[in-house]
């Protein structure tokens, strides 16, 4: 799922009590290619994201010692900048809200799919690599320049829609990671709820069709199970 | 139902009854207990009546009242007395200043008649006294001075004296005098104003005072009591209805009696909190059926299938598939299951927003995310959206039911059908966001049914969802102080299609 041969392996702090939901998020985020480290209450997680420097927090909210929004909360006041994404069986978008405003930069209900967590983590665990003040985004021989909003492909121009222009931007900057159709839907469509139907899929595949259309090598792939990674 | 005996040993009942939790998530924990406070009764230690603020009060009141009309009596009292002396000093001075006059223009003789002159005048309220250098008695009606004559100047005296009547016996008088030492001669001259009546006057009014001030007591306490006790009154109702409240009556409310004021508000503010409280209840009930009604046979089926696979010897291949299966099946009952949770929050009314939103903007971004969709089903997607239509409302719940309007039209109507999202100002003051289809429709007696939670009709238990999609969009409706409206299409009358109209208050 990951692209574990492109990028090094993730330091992932996760703080869970639950037993068998640690050891499942260990094993989904082990198989993603990272390197799983668990805390079974707040206030050792505390202890460690401070102690050591981390990737990505996967933080559970209803935890022993220290409920996961005081722990953040502290976490950032007391200047930890490692990102962290909520866990979290209180999945509504307040419940959301309250997450984000506590520090954390990605929020995640429980029941989730396993390649959901994979890819948010990973995208999380970028995103200090990348740089956010640039003023053009590169991915093979797609080219975007956001100041003129302009899309070239191997130099030939590309006309989009400006949301198609906003999808694609997201990809871009997530080059080489998968990235799911709710992620889609929140980021670049700023909804948190789950349409029926497969909106998503359609919006892709029409700015498929016109990246790669052209092209012998496709580069926006989907990725079975799990959602799209646009070639890096 | 039992488990077949040759299951293999790992497989307990413990672990069956974990494998949806293991493969999709943990449900929300929630407190084992909820413990309400039940307040004890209050120890009694003073009379119930004294502890009542209606006591409290009346005793402030009288109080209040004592004070002032004690207040107002003393200074009744002295200023009367003040003034009395005041007067009775100014007559004697001008008395004296006659006298005066006719020492020194006559000298002791012409005072001495003149003395004797005004004693004699009838009515006259003074009394005199005049001496000679040796404190001999020249005129007067007093056998001698009552008080030794000053070394110079004036001094004054009260005193008592015997009056004789003329009956013969005598009756002790007060009065109040100036006795004088004369100049150039060494006499004295007393001047006395008869105080009796005076005294009568102050008297009276003491005695007054003494019966007005118990009668202005116990008048103010009655006032006092009679005035609290609407206050208590009302106090007890809110009382009384409070304890029926937690004697389980919940429909019971404070009686408003419409007078606006302080109690009134209070009543109303306690019946919008038991209103609150009675939606909060009625929620947590409904979330206690749905999880019976929508939960039970899904979960059940779900043990069926798994026992099925148990019992029969399968291939990887089956088992792989069963296993798929499974999980799909638990992914719909915690999308159930989440869908009964969020429709409870909303119908305790604590979800959402009130921000002023334009309501066209978010029809006009959920038609651009379904356009594709539609066209993708075979369907052809209109909208028609007038332009700046305010709402007040939560843009994502208000998202999420355009959202299950439409992704209920897509499911239910055939290829080559249309669908049309429209916004137009409605009447009554609101706006009605319209999803027209050319599906079969919903029978007129069918239309309150489905938007009842947790019914599907029986077509639709093939498609995917909860079956609470229209629930969720009329629990949004409400919220938002709307309505959902379900109608007939445009379609013939056999298959005429559903207008489903999401009607909001305009901001």
């Amino acid at each position: 799922m990951a692209d574990t041969l492109h990028h090094r392996a993730l330091k992932v702090l996760v703080i869970e009590d639950d037993n068998e939901m640690a050891s499942f998020i260990e094993k989904v985020l082990e198989d993603a290619g990272h390197e799983v480290e668990c805390a079974r209450d707040g206030a050792a997680g505390l202890a460690r994201a401070r102690a050591e420097d981390f990737d990505a927090l996967v933080v559970d909210r209803m935890l022993p010692e220290k409920d996961g929004l005081t722990l953040i909360r502290e976490f950032r006041d007391a200047g930890g900048t490692t990102p962290a994404l909520f866990l979290s069986a209180l999945g509504d978008v307040q419940n959301k809200v309250q997450g984000l405003k506590a520090g954390a930069e990605d929020y995640l209900g429980k029941p989730f799919v396993p390649a959901e967590l994979a890819a948010r983590v990973e995208a999380l665990g970028r995103r200090q690599t990348s740089e956010p003040q640039v003023t053009s985004l590169k991915a093979g021989d797609l080219e975007m320049n956001l100041l003129t909003r302009k899309v070239t492909r191997a130099g030939k121009k590309i006309d989009l829609q400006p949301r198609e222009f906003r999808l694609l931007e997201y990809l871009m900057r997530h080059a080489g990671q998968v990235v799911t159709r709710t992620m889609l839907l929140e980021k670049v469509w700023d909804y948190n709820f789950d349409p029926q139907t497969n909106v998503i899929d359609v919006h892709v595949s029409r700015l498929r069709s016109k990246i790669d259309k052209e092209f012998s090598e496709p580069l926006l792939l989907t990725v079975r199970g799990a959602g799209y990674r646009l070639q890096g | 139902m039992k488990l077949p005996t040759n299951r293999p040993a790992w497989l307990t009942l413990e672990r069956l009854a974990k494998l949806p939790a293991k493969l999709a998530g943990r449900l929300p924990r929630f407190p084992d207990e909820i413990r309400l406070p039940i307040p004890e009764p209050v120890r009694k230690s003073m009379p119930v009546f004294m502890r009542t603020t209606t006591f409290k009060l009346a005793m402030l009141y009288s109080l209040m009242i004592a004070a002032f009309s004690g207040a107002l009596l003393a200074y009744l009292y002295y200023s009367t007395v003040y003034y009395i002396r005041v007067e009775s000093e100014r007559r004697i001075t001008v008395e004296f200043e006659q006298l005066a006059n006719a020492y020194y223009t006559g000298g002791m003789q012409r005072l001495s008649q003149s003395v004797f002159e005004r004693m004699t005048l009838s009515g006259s309220p003074f009394y005199y006294y005049l001496e000679d250098t040796s404190g001999r008695k020249i005129a007067g009606h007093f056998p001698r001075l009552p008080d030794d004559p000053p070394e110079s100047g004036m001094k004054t005296v009260y005193f008592d004296f015997e009056l004789p009547q003329t009956d013969g016996t005598k009756v002790l008088r007060p009065a109040a005098g100036r006795i004088v030492r004369l100049k150039d001669n060494g006499g004295a001259l007393m001047v006395a104003f008869d105080t009796a009546q005076q005294t009568v006057i102050v008297d009276r009014i003491q005695s007054a005072i003494l019966v007005a001030a118990p009668v202005a007591l116990i008048l103010s306490l009655l006032g006092g009591v009679l005035i609290t006790r609407g206050a208590a009154r009302r106090a007890e109702e809110l009382a009384k209805t409070a304890e029926a409240v937690i004697g389980g009556e919940l429909s019971r409310r404070v009686p408003v009696r419409g007078t606006g004021d302080e109690f009134d508000r209070l009543a109303q503010r306690i019946n919008a909190m038991l209103d609150q409280i009675g939606k909060l209840v009625e929620a947590s009930q409904n979330t206690g059926n749905a999880i019976a009604h929508d939960l039970r046979s899904p979960l059940t089926r779900l043990r069926n299938r798994l026992e099925l696979a148990l019992a029969s010897p399968m291939t990887e291949q089956d088992a792989s598939n069963t296993l798929g299966e499974t999980v799909e099946e638990v992914d719909r009952v915690l999308d159930t299951f989440n869908a009964i949770l969020r429709l409870a929050r909303l119908d305790a009314g604590t979800e959402g927003l009130r921000v002023r939103m334009d309501l066209s903007e978010v029809a006009e971004e959920l038609a651009e995310l379904f356009d594709p969709a539609c066209e993708e089903a075979g369907l052809t997607f209109r909208s028609q959206i007038a332009r700046n239509q305010l709402v007040l409302g939560d843009r994502e719940l208000i998202g999420q039911a355009i959202s299950n309007l439409i992704d209920n039209a897509i499911k239910y109507t055939p290829q080559g059908g249309s669908i049309s999202l429209s916004v137009t100002r409605g009447a009554d003051a609101m706006i009605d966001l319209t999803v027209l289809d050319t599906g079969p429709g919903i029978p007129a007696g069918d239309r309150s049914k489905v938007i009842e939670r947790f019914h599907r009709m029986d077509s639709a238990r093939t498609q995917p969802g909860s079956g609470l999609g229209l629930s969720l969009v009329q629990s949004v409706a409400e919220l938002h102080g709307g309505e959902l409206v379900l109608a007939d299409g445009n379609g013939p009358p056999d298959r005429p299609g559903l207008r489903a109209t999401l009607r909001l208050p305009r901001a």
